[in-house]
C-alpha cells in the first residue's frame, strides 16, 4: 500500500537517504532498523512529508503521496513520534480530540456524535478513559505516549507511522503499547510501519523488518534476517550473536561488550572445593562454568557456580522436586540461581571421584550410581509403573572452551561411556532381562571453564571427546560395582 | 452514564461562563455611561442609545446637552474601549497558543511597536496623507505594524527556512529593541510641544476619539475576529507542536500566517486608534484559560469579552482616580496588568513544584 520507489533525499551533500525501494503490504508490521546516524528518522519524515526529498516516489494506494491534501492525507495515515511536548493545560481528552480533525465538517467544525464515538472507543482501547478529564502534563510517561496512540488512531488510519514510539518507556509499557498496537493489526488490518531501536522487540512483534545502512536498505525481510550476525556486526559495529526466543520461535539477539573482564587462566583442579555429606556433595567454583544439563534445576544450558547432588530416601515422593532443591540449597546458603541440583537415592560415600589430566586437558568426574532401577530404552516393554531406588548421576567438569553444538556432543560422549560401563558389567533391565542402557532417572551436567581455544566438536574423532569416554567409563563403572558391591552385602 | 453527565456539566460550566462574562462587559459599560462629572440617569442613558441606534425611545423632553455628552462623548468612548480592549486581548490568546508561549503577546511579535513608530513618524513629521485627513495616524500606525510584521517574518524566514516560533519571539524582540530606538531617537529630536504629544500617544488613551474612530477600529476587528475564530482548532493542534499539527492534517504554514496575519490586524488597528495599551494581550488570556481550560473554543470569544470589558473598566478609573485630570490608560493596565501577571507567575511556579 505504501511504496517508496527510488527515494532520495534530506539536507546535506551526499543525501542522507540513497535510492531507497521499499514496499509495505496492507495489514503488516513492517519495522525499520539502524543504527543511530544510519537515516532512520530523516527517511521517516520523507514519508511523512516534513522533509521534501529530491528524487523518486512515494505513493500511498497507488496515488503519488504529494498529491494528497494534508486532510486527505491524514484521514489514511496518522504519526506517533517520542514526543510529549504540550503547552498549556489540555486534558487527556482535548489531545485525544485533535486526532479527529481531519474528519471535522461544516462551518462550526464542531465534534460530531460519531467523532464523539471514537474519541471515546480509542480512550476505552488505549485504556486511558479513566484520566480524560486529567491534562496532559500531569500524567505518566508512558500514560502519555498512550494518549498520543489513541489521538492517532481517533484518525482512524489505514497505516500508522511510528518513530521509535516506545524510546523512553520502560519494559511494562513498552509491551503494552507493541500487545495494543499488534491487537489493532490483527482486528482491523492495521498496516504498521515503525522505526524500532530494540532489535529484540523488532524480532518479537515485526512481521518485516528492514535494515537501514548508510541512507539504504541493506536486507528487507522477515524476522530470521536478524540471524544474519555477520550483517548485523556490520551496520551496528557491535558483537552480536543471535538466539532463539525459549517460547516463541523468534531470533533473539544477544550482544557481548567489547571489554573484558581482566581474567587469569587457572587450573581446573585448583579452582574448586568439594563438600561431601551424607546428605550431599556440593562442588563449588570459584568461577562459572559453561555448563549444560538435565539437573532438576539449573536445566539447559548456563553458567554456573555450584553443582549439588542430594541425597534423597528409598521412597522419597514429590510432586515438586525443583522446590524441594531449592529449599534444599537455601538452607545450605547456596544460591539456587547459580547451582545445578540433582538427587539420588545412592549412598553418597559410594561416590566415585576421579580427577586426570588427558592429553593435557584436565578433567574431573563424580559420579554416583545406583542401578536398581536399570532399563533397556531400545526395548518395547511397557514402562515400569514407579521408578524404584537406582539412578546414574555424573558431574563433569572439561577444562576447555566449547561451543554449543560441542557441549551437545560432549553429552553424546558421555552417554555413550555410561552405556558402555553398563554393557560391559551387563546390568540388565529387571522387566526384560535385556542388556540395560541406564536407569530411568539418570541426570547429568557438563561443566566448562571456558579456557584457552574454541572447540567446535567433543565427539569420539576428538582428543577431548576420548578423553571424555574415558573418565565418565572408569568413573560409572567403578561406582556401579560400589552399589552392587552394598547390595550384595545387604543382602548376606 | 456518569461521563454525559460530567460532560453535561462542562458544558454548563461553560455556558455559565460567557454569562458572566457578557453580564461583566455591560455592568462594566454601564459604569462607564453613569460614572463621570455630569450625572445622568440610567433611564435616560439607555433612551438615548436606543434612540439613536432604533429610534425606539420612550422618554420625551432630554436635554440636547445630556445626549451629546452620552452619545457623542461618552458611548464612542466606551465602544472604543471595548473594541480595543477585545482586540489586544483576542490578538493575545492567538499569539499565546501559535507561539505556545503564555508569556507572547501583541509586543513580543513586533506588531505594536511598529505600529507606535507609524504613529510617531506621523506626529513628528505632521504628516498629512492627501484623502485621509485625519485618519492619516491611524492608517500609517496599522501600515507600520504590517511592515515590522513583514520585516520579522523576513528575519525569520532568513534565519531559518522552517519558521521556526522560537525565531519568530526573537526575531520580534530584535525587531521591537530597534524600531524602541529609532522611537527614543525621534522623541529627542522632536521640539517640546510634539515631545508632549507624542508621549502622551505613546501612554495610550481612548478618550476624544468620537465615532470616527470606533468606525476605523470596527471593519478590521471584524476581519480580525472571523480570521481568529475560523482557526481555534489549529490553534489547538498548535499545542502539541507544529509537527504533530501536520500530522493530523493542518496546513501549518497557511494556518500560522492566517493566525499572524488577523492577530497582527487586529493589534495594528488598536494601537492605531488609542496609542501603546499595554498587559491587556498578556494578562486577559492567560486569566481565561485559568478559569475555561486551554482550549481555543472558549479562549477566544471570552477574551474577546473579557478583554473589552476590562478596559472600559481600566478607562473609567482613568478618568476618574484624579478627575478632572486623566491618566493614561496604559499606565492603569500596567499598574493592574503586572502585579496580576507577577502573581499568576508565581502561583503557577507553586502549583507545579506542588505536582
Amino acid at each position: 500500500m505504501l511504496k517508496v520507489q527510488d527515494l532520495t533525499g534530506g539536507y546535506s551533500n551526499p543525501p542522507i537517504i540513497n535510492n531507497l525501494n521499499a514496499e509495505i503490504q496492507q495489514g503488516e508490521f513492517f519495522a525499520i532498523l539502524g543504527p543511530n546516524g544510519s537515516g532512520k528518522t530523516t527517511l521517516f519524515k520523507l514519508v511523512t512529508g516534513q522533509l521534501p526529498f529530491s528524487k523518486g516516489k512515494i505513493t500511498l494506494f497507488g496515488k503519488e503521496l504529494t498529491s494528497y491534501s494534508k486532510l486527505e492525507k491524514a484521514k489514511k495515515m496518522a504519526v506517533l513520534t517520542q514526543e510529549a511536548q504540550v503547552a498549556f493545560d489540555y486534558t487527556v481528552c482535548e489531545i485525544v480530540s485533535l486526532g479527529r480533525y481531519p474528519h471535522q465538517k461544516g462551518v462550526l467544525k464542531q465534534l460530531s456524535k460519531k467523532d464523539e464515538n471514537v474519541i471515546e472507543e480509542v480512550m476505552k482501547l488505549t485504556n486511558i478513559s479513566h484520566f480524560k478529564n486529567t491534562p496532559f502534563k500531569m500524567i505518566s510517561g508512558g500514560e502519555k505516549q498512550r494518549v498520543l496512540l489513541a489521538k492517532a488512531l481517533a484518525q482512524e488510519p489505514e497505516i500508522l507511522l511510528l518513530d521509535e514510539p516506545t524510546n523512553h518507556l520502560d519494559i511494562k509499557h513498552t509491551f503494552q503499547m507493541l500487545d495494543l498496537l499488534k491487537e489493532r493489526q490483527r482486528q482491523l488490518g492495521l498496516t504498521i510501519l515503525a522505526i524500532l531501536h530494540d532489535l529484540n522487540v523488532a524480532s518479537l512483534y515485526a512481521d518485516r523488518i528492514a535494515l537501514l545502512h548508510k541512507g539504504s536498505f541493506l536486507e528487507v525481510g522477515d524476522v530470521n534476517t536478524l540471524r544474519k550476525d555477520e550483517q548485523l556486526k556490520k551496520v551496528y559495529e557491535v558483537e552480536v550473536k543471535p538466539g532463539s526466543h525459549p517460547t516463541i520461535p523468534k531470533p533473539q539477539l544477544l550482544m557481548t561488550p567489547s571489554y573484558t573482564a581482566p581474567s587469569h587462566s587457572v587450573s581446573l583442579h585448583h579452582s574448586y572445593r568439594i563438600k561431601q555429606t551424607d546428605e550431599f556433595i556440593h562442588i563449588q567454583f570459584d568461577q562459572p562454568l559453561r555448563t549444560i544439563s538435565n539437573g532438576v534445576i539449573g536445566d539447559g544450558i548456563q553458567w554456573v557456580k555450584h553443582f549439588c547432588n542430594f541425597h534423597v530416601s528409598k521412597n522419597y515422593h514429590c510432586h515438586d522436586p525443583q522446590r524441594d532443591v531449592q529449599t534444599w540449597l537455601t538452607t545450605n546458603s547456596i544460591s539456587f540461581e547459580q547451582a545445578v541440583g540433582m538427587m539420588t537415592a545412592v549412598m553418597l560415600e559410594d561416590a566415585v571421584i576421579v580427577k586426570e589430566e588427558i592429553e593435557g586437558i584436565s578433567m574431573l568426574v563424580i559420579v554416583t550410581a545406583g542401578v536398581g532401577n536399570a532399563v533397556d530404552i531400545t526395548n518395547e516393554a511397557a514402562l515400569a509403573p514407579i521408578p524404584t531406588i537406582g539412578t546414574i548421576n555424573t558431574m563433569l567438569f572439561i577444562d576447555a572452551h566449547f561451543t554449543d553444538g560441542a557441549l551437545v556432543n560432549g553429552l553424546m560422549s558421555a552417554t555413550e561411556a555410561k552405556v558402555k560401563a553398563l554393557h560391559d558389567l551387563e546390568i540388565k533391565d529387571p522387566n526384560t532381562n535385556t542388556i540395560a542402557t541406564g536407569t530411568s532417572t539418570d541426570a547429568i551436567v557438563l561443566g566448562l571453564t571456558q579456557q584457552g581455544e574454541k572447540t567446535p566438536y567433543a565427539g569420539s574423532g576428538t582428543v577431548v571427546g576420548k578423553g571424555i569416554g574415558q573418565i565418565v567409563y572408569k568413573a560409572t563403572k567403578e561406582a556401579i560395582i560400589k552399589n552392587l558391591q552394598r547390595a550384595s552385602r545387604k543382602n548376606k | 452514564m456518569q461521563s454525559l453527565f460530567i460532560l453535561k456539566f462542562l458544558r454548563n460550566k461553560i455556558s455559565w461562563l460567557y454569562l458572566v462574562s457578557g453580564g461583566f462587559l455591560l455592568c462594566t459599560a454601564l459604569l462607564g455611561l453613569l460614572i463621570s462629572s455630569v450625572h445622568i440617569p440610567i433611564p435616560t442613558i439607555l433612551h438615548i442609545i436606543f434612540e439613536n441606534t432604533f429610534h425606539l425611545g420612550w422618554v420625551e423632553g432630554i436635554a440636547k446637552n445630556e445626549e451629546m455628552i452620552i452619545w457623542k462623548i461618552r458611548l464612542p468612548r466606551v465602544v472604543l474601549a471595548f473594541c480595543v480592549g477585545a482586540s489586544l486581548a483576542l490578538a493575545g490568546a492567538a499569539f499565546q497558543g501559535l507561539l505556545r508561549n503564555p508569556l507572547a503577546d501583541p509586543y513580543t511579535i513586533g506588531v505594536s511597536s511598529g505600529a507606535s513608530l507609524g504613529a510617531v513618524i506621523v506626529l513628528f513629521f505632521q504628516l498629512t496623507m492627501i484623502g485621509l485627513g485625519s485618519f492619516t495616524l491611524p492608517v500609517v500606525a496599522i501600515f507600520g505594524g504590517f511592515i515590522s510584521l513583514l520585516i520579522v517574518f523576513g528575519l525569520v524566514r532568513v534565519s531559518s527556512r522552517s519558521l521556526a516560533i522560537e525565531t519568530i519571539i526573537l526575531a520580534g524582540i530584535i525587531v521591537s529593541a530597534f524600531i524602541g530606538a529609532i522611537v527614543s531617537l525621534i522623541i529627542s529630536l522632536s521640539d517640546r510641544d510634539s515631545m508632549t504629544q507624542i508621549i502622551y500617544w505613546l501612554y495610550g488613551s481612548v478618550g476624544m476619539r468620537g465615532w470616527s474612530h470606533v468606525q476605523l477600529i470596527i471593519p478590521f476587528m471584524l476581519v480580525g475576529i472571523c480570521i481568529l475564530f475560523y482557526h481555534h482548532r489549529e490553534l489547538n493542534a498548535f499545542a502539541l507542536g507544529e509537527d504533530a499539527a501536520d500530522h493530523i492534517g493542518v496546513n501549518v504554514k497557511r494556518g500560522k500566517m492566517l493566525i499572524l496575519l488577523g492577530a497582527s490586524i487586529l493589534t495594528g488597528a488598536a494601537v492605531a486608534v488609542s496609542g501603546s495599551i499595554g498587559f491587556v494581550g498578556l494578562v486577559i488570556p492567560h486569566l481565561v484559560r485559568l478559569v475555561t481550560g486551554p482550549n481555543h473554543r472558549h479562549v477566544l470569544p471570552l477574551s474577546l469579552l473579557v478583554g473589552g470589558a476590562f478596559l472600559i473598566l481600566a478607562d473609567l478609573v482613568s478618568r476618574t482616580i484624579i478627575a478632572p485630570k486623566e491618566l493614561p490608560i496604559g499606565v492603569i493596565t500596567a499598574l493592574i496588568g503586572a502585579p496580576v501577571f507577577a502573581l499568576l507567575l508565581i502561583r503557577e511556579r507553586l502549583g507545579r513544584r506542588g505536582t
